[in-house]
C-alpha cells in the first residue's frame, strides 16, 4: 500500500502526463484507472487554462480558441501553477511569448500580453484617496520642481512597439474585433482603475517616460529632465493625472500634502 | 478609495437558503435584492488589495450575511502549508467578517506543482491524521474553526480502510473542524464510485455538520460507464433534491446553499432554487415545531 506521500507523488505524476504505478490503486469499477485519472487530468488544464483566458481575454480572441489552447499547454509545461490562487497564473505569459513567438511572426502577442497581464493588476491593486491639483497651487517654482507625487497603487505603465491599445480596444466585449494595421507604430498606455473599472488612455512616449518618473518617487524637476518632457506638455500630464483621480499625496522637502 | 472596515456586522448565516454570488451578479445582487438568505463567495477571488470585486462584495456583504469558502488551501496536500496563501484567508476574513468559513477535504500540490483541483485522499489513518492536523493547524492560524467539505470524487482507492463517513467523522474529531456538507457531492460519488449516499449522510456526526451545498451536475458516457461530472451548471437534479431532504430531516434546518458556477443563468434562476431549498427547510421546522 503506497503512503500518503507515494500516492501523491504518483497521482502528480499521472497529471503530469505518466500513467505510472497509480492505476494499482485506484479501484476499476467498470472504469479503469487511466480513465478516471483522464478526468482529473482534463480538469486541471481546463482550470489553467480558463485562468490564462480570463486574464487574456483580447489575446484568446485575437488568436481563437485553438491556438490559444495550444499556446497555454506550452506555458503550462514551461510555468505550471504554484500557487492556491490562480489570479497569478498568467504572471509570467509576456515573458514567455516573447521567447517563444518572437520568430513566428507573432510577436506583437508578448505586447499584448503585458497590457493584458497591466489591467489584470490594476484591477486588484488598492485604490487611495485622491489630491487634487490645488496641493500644487501654493507651492514656488523651486518647491514645485522638488515636489514628489504619489500616484495611485493600480496605475501602470505600458510602452509597445505595436499598436496594442488599438487592438485591445477593438476586442473588447462590446467592440467589433475589426483588423487593426499593426505596422501603425507602438503606442504607450497609461492605464489605471476605479470602482468602474479599467481606464486606458494613450499618451506620448515622453509623459509615459516622466510618468513612471514620478512613479519610481522623482521629483517633479528631475522626472521632467530624466524623461525629456517638453515643459509645454508638463500641464496637459499633469492635469490629467490630476482629473483621473492618479495623485494620492504631494510631498517635498518642505510641504506634505497626503489623503490621509 | 482605499478598503474600510465594514460598517457593521451582518451576523450570522441563518438556518435558510443562500446563493453562491459570483462576480456576473455582483451589480445585480445590490440592485434587485434577491429574498435569499445569505450568500457565499470563494475566498480566494477577494485576495487582492482592491478593486470593483472587493468594492462590490463589500456593498454585497452589507445587504447579506457572508460566507468564506476556499477552494485554494489544498489542506491534505503533503506538501507543506502554504501560510501565505492561509494569511490571505486571515485577511479576507478580517475585511469581510463572514459568518462561516470552509474548506475542502482534499489535497491539491505537489512539490510545488499546484493543480487548482480538488484531489481525493485515500480514506486512512495515516490521511486522518494529516488532514486533522493540517486543519487544527489552519484553525490556530485564523484564531476560528473552519468547515471542511466532502469532495465530490472521479476515483476511489483500493488502500482505503475506513468509508468516506468514518473518514470525515475522525478528521472532525481530531481537528474540531465543523463539516459541509455537499448533497450533491455525495449523489456525484454514489453514481461515479458505488458511495452508498444515504448511508454517507446517517453516518456523518450530525452536530458538526453546519452548511450544506446544493448544485446541479452533468451526466457523460465514458466507455461504458457513466459518469456525474461535478460541474455546478445547471438546477439541482430531482435526486439530489431527495437525498437534501433525507438530510435535512437528519440534520435539520441547516444553512444550505446553492452552487451556480458554470454556465451561470440570471439571478433570479438561483433566487428560485434557493427559494425550492427554502421550502424543503421550512417543511422541516414544521415538523419540529
Amino acid at each position: 500500500m503506497a503512503s500518503l506521500p507515494e500516492l501523491q507523488a504518483r497521482f502528480a505524476a499521472a497529471l503530469r502526463g505518466d500513467p505510472g504505478p497509480i492505476g494499482l490503486d485506484v479501484v476499476d469499477d467498470g472504469l479503469e484507472a487511466a480513465g478516471r485519472l483522464d478526468i482529473y487530468r482534463n480538469n486541471a488544464r481546463a482550470v489553467f487554462e480558463g485562468a490564462l483566458e480570463r486574464t487574456y481575454p483580447v489575446l484568446r480572441r485575437r488568436v481563437g480558441e485553438d491556438y490559444f489552447r495550444q499556446l497555454a499547454h506550452d506555458y503550462r509545461e514551461r510555468f505550471p501553477s504554484r500557487n492556491g490562487d490562480l489570479h497569478g497564473v498568467g504572471e509570467h505569459f509576456a515573458r514567455h511569448l516573447a521567447e517563444t513567438e518572437a520568430e513566428s511572426g507573432y510577436g506583437w502577442l508578448a505586447e499584448l500580453a503585458e497590457l493584458e497581464w497591466a489591467c489584470e493588476c490594476a484591477f486588484v491593486a488598492a485604490r487611495e484617496r485622491p489630491v487634487g491639483p490645488q496641493a500644487l497651487a501654493s507651492l514656488s517654482p523651486d518647491e514645485l520642481s522638488l515636489a514628489r507625487l504619489r500616484l495611485q497603487p493600480s496605475l501602470r505603465c505600458v510602452a509597445s512597439s505595436f499598436p496594442v491599445l488599438d487592438v485591445w480596444r477593438a476586442n473588447q466585449p462590446e467592440a467589433d474585433g475589426h483588423a487593426v494595421d499593426l505596422k501603425r507604430g507602438g503606442q504607450c498606455v497609461l492605464l489605471s482603475c476605479d470602482e468602474d473599472g479599467l481606464d486606458l488612455v494613450e499618451m506620448s512616449t515622453a509623459a509615459l517616460a516622466f510618468t513612471r518618473q514620478l512613479q519610481a518617487g522623482a521629483s517633479l524637476g528631475s522626472a521632467v529632465d530624466e524623461s525629456g518632457l517638453d515643459l509645454a506638455e508638463l500641464p496637459g500630464v499633469l492635469g490629467m493625472l490630476f482629473a483621473g483621480g492618479l495623485v494620492t499625496a504631494v510631498t517635498g522637502s518642505s510641504m506634505e500634502c497626503d489623503s490621509k | 478609495m482605499s478598503s474600510s472596515p465594514m460598517a457593521n456586522s451582518s451576523g450570522p448565516v441563518p438556518a435558510g437558503a443562500g446563493i453562491g454570488l459570483r462576480s456576473a451578479h455582483h451589480e445585480a445582487l445590490v440592485r434587485e435584492r434577491p429574498a435569499v438568505g445569505w450568500i457565499e463567495v470563494h475566498t480566494e477571488n477577494y485576495f487582492h488589495d482592491g478593486g470593483p470585486h472587493l468594492a462590490a462584495l463589500e456593498r454585497a456583504r452589507a445587504a447579506y450575511p457572508l460566507s468564506l469558502h476556499g477552494v485554494g488551501m489544498g489542506l491534505g496536500s503533503v506538501d507543506p502549508l502554504d501560510r501565505a496563501h492561509v494569511a490571505r484567508v486571515a485577511r479576507a476574513i478580517e475585511r469581510f467578517e463572514p459568518a462561516l468559513v470552509s474548506e475542502h477535504a482534499c489535497w491539491g500540490s505537489h512539490d510545488g506543482e499546484n493543480f487548482n483541483d480538488l484531489l481525493p485522499l485515500p480514506y486512512t489513518d495515516e490521511a486522518v491524521v494529516h488532514l486533522a492536523d493540517r486543519v487544527a493547524e489552519v484553525q490556530d492560524l485564523l484564531g476560528r474553526q473552519i468547515l471542511i467539505e466532502n469532495l465530490s470524487c472521479y476515483l476511489s482507492y483500493a488502500s482505503s480502510r475506513l468509508t468516506e463517513w468514518e473518514f470525515l467523522a475522525a478528521v472532525v474529531e481530531r481537528a474540531g473542524c465543523g463539516l459541509l456538507l455537499d448533497v450533491n457531492n455525495a449523489y456525484v460519488n454514489s453514481v461515479n464510485v458505488g458511495l452508498d449516499a444515504k448511508a454517507f449522510i446517517d453516518g456523518l456526526p450530525a452536530g458538526a455538520v453546519q452548511e450544506i451545498h446544493l448544485a446541479g451536475h452533468t451526466r457523460r458516457q465514458v466507455g461504458e460507464r457513466t459518469i456525474l461530472l461535478d460541474d455546478h451548471g445547471s438546477r439541482v437534479p430531482e435526486a439530489v433534491w431527495r437525498l437534501y431532504e433525507h438530510a435535512i430531516r437528519r440534520f435539520g434546518a441547516v444553512p444550505t446553499l446553492i452552487e451556480w458556477d458554470t454556465n451561470v443563468p440570471d439571478l433570479s434562476v438561483l433566487a428560485d432554487e434557493a427559494a425550492r431549498a427554502q421550502r424543503r427547510l421550512d417543511g422541516v421546522r414544521g415538523l419540529a415545531a
